[in-house]
């Protein structure tokens, strides 16, 4: 189809001085990467970016939406039955799991000696859908449809229903960037629920790996075993479901086993994530940063077991500021 | 009757943003590695065919949406489609005339170009240089030039 006829061919002013144009565009871009390297206003133009990139965001992100919403549509009567005879089954399963839970949370208070129940750890959360996935060998990144006007902030903590996800990286009025726990440039401090052996899980850029990269060989590591959390790096709370070893092998000549875990949370497959806020009075809530550096140092054989009771002024903001590094 | 360079400009930014959808589709992970950078290809056709239509301005634009995606150095991929666009504005005389397998080692080169110099500014700000499979996509994208000429080519008159 003859879309621009000869109107193509004809020798423009724009196609007159490609060399100034590069050069302008090659300054520019070497401004942006200035700043943003600063951490300076480049942060506040993204901020504004993002709005317009976030159109593009769900306009790409489409065909896989397009494709669960149909797949909805079709879903027939009886398929939604069975789906809700399944639901009510689970709901009464988690009912007994939480009747028990919550004796036994009433057991451990009375065994670290604290009287009164304790406050509730996940004070709010917020319901997002993933408009858009990026999850490549570099990246693992998922872009949500919530932002700053429903009050996230950076370095928020990120699960799904089944576990971990990631945090926040970037906020933006209405939409907000998640570094999932499987992004390379991601580490999350974890614990093994077994024997209470902390680590560190690094993401390796595929969905369903981590990798384990500081366990010595003579660690007690068995495959099965499950990861939670440690609450420890602040970001993250206590007791969150990680994942599960896969894999643990020794060489004697090695000084490190070659550990590697899978994910709990469907990184590839969410649809919907929750941002969390926690009550920063809980203990296994995510420690403030400031808060550990102005502890008193420890003295020996007197571990510190209760968190630091706040300042009698107002409260420390638990939730870092928009321009800290998480 | 759509003669004139805005309707071509407009042609020219439909496909880049249809490039840039296909381009981030979800695949499995070894099609991911291997799926080439559409976007990239589509900016180095219309700069190689109608250099008037698109310009230097697309290829920055284009840069600066990939930085925004992916989330990288803001300004990273603008530099390098920028150099790239340039060098392929620059030389399209030569290239264009070229036959198509020709031209597909041109878009080898300028592919490697693109890659080597998003490579270098993660070096030079040091953040993750990712492992060799970032290199793949510069063999898979010049060996589908064919077809994106043989696409691209309908939606115009070249030449």
């Amino acid at each position: 189809m003859a879309f621009a006829g000869g109107g193509l061919n004809r020798p423009s002013s724009r196609d007159s001085a490609p060399g100034p144009r590069f050069f302008f565009f090659a300054v520019l871009s070497i401004v942006l990467m200035y700043f943003d390297q600063r951490d300076g206003w480049s942060e506040r133009i993204r901020y504004v970016l993002t709005v317009v990139a976030y159109p593009i965001q769900v306009v790409i992100g489409s065909p896989g939406m397009l494709w669960s919403a149909t797949s909805d549509l079709f879903e027939t009567r009886a398929s939604l039955r069975a789906e809700n005879a399944a639901l009510i089954k689970r709901d009464r399963a988690l009912a007994l799991t939480a009747l028990r839970y919550e004796a036994l949370e009433q057991e451990n208070a009375r065994l670290r000696n604290i009287h009164g129940a304790l406050p509730p750890l996940v004070r709010r959360s917020q319901l997002a859908e993933v408009v858009n996935a990026d999850l490549g060998r570099l990246r693992q990144r998922l872009v949500i449809d919530k932002g700053d006007r429903n009050g996230l902030y950076r370095s928020q903590a990120v699960v799904d229903a089944t576990g971990l996800m990631g945090q926040l990286v970037r906020v933006g009025p209405l939409s907000a960037e998640v570094m999932l726990i499987t992004d390379p440039g991601h580490a999350v401090p974890v614990e093994i629920v077994r024997n209470g052996l902390r680590t560190i899980a690094v993401g390796t850029g595929e969905a369903t790996e981590l990798d384990l990269p500081y366990v010595p060989v003579t660690a007690d590591v068995k495959v099965g075993d499950v990861l939670v959390t440690s609450g420890m790096g602040g970001v993250f709370p206590a007791g969150v479901p990680v994942g599960v070893i896969t894999e643990s092998r020794r060489d004697p000549d090695e000084i490190l086993a070659r550990v590697r875990a899978q994910p709990r949370a469907e990184m590839d497959r969410s649809h919907h994530v929750l941002a969390l806020w926690f009550d920063p009075g809980h203990p296994a809530a995510p420690v403030d940063p400031k808060l550990v550096e102005s502890l008193p140092p420890a003295t020996v054989g007197q571990p510190v077991t209760t968190p630091p009771k706040p300042p009698s002024e107002p409260p420390p903001e638990v939730e870092p500021k928009s321009g800290e590094k998480p | 009757m759509f003669a004139g360079t805005r309707e071509s400009a407009l042609l020219v930014y439909i496909t880049a943003m249809i490039a840039l959808m296909l381009s981030v589709l979800p695949l499995p992970q070894l099609l991911s590695i291997a799926w080439p950078n559409l976007l990239v290809l589509a900016v180095l056709y219309w700069s190689t065919m109608t250099p008037s239509a698109g310009g230097m301005l697309l290829g920055f634009v284009a840069g600066l949406t990939l930085d925004l995606l992916n989330g990288s150095q803001l300004g990273q991929h603008a530099f390098a489609l920028s150099l790239v666009t340039y060098l392929a504005i620059r030389l399209h005389l030569l290239t264009r005339a070229k036959p198509i397998f020709e031209q597909a080692l041109f878009v080898l080169i300028a592919l490697f170009v693109y890659e080597a110099t998003l490579w270098a500014i993660d070096g030079f700000s040091s953040h993750h240089t990712g492992s060799w499979t970032r290199w793949v996509h510069i063999a898979s994208g010049a060996a589908i030039w064919p077809v994106i000429v043989g696409l691209l080519g309908r939606l115009h008159s070249p030449r």
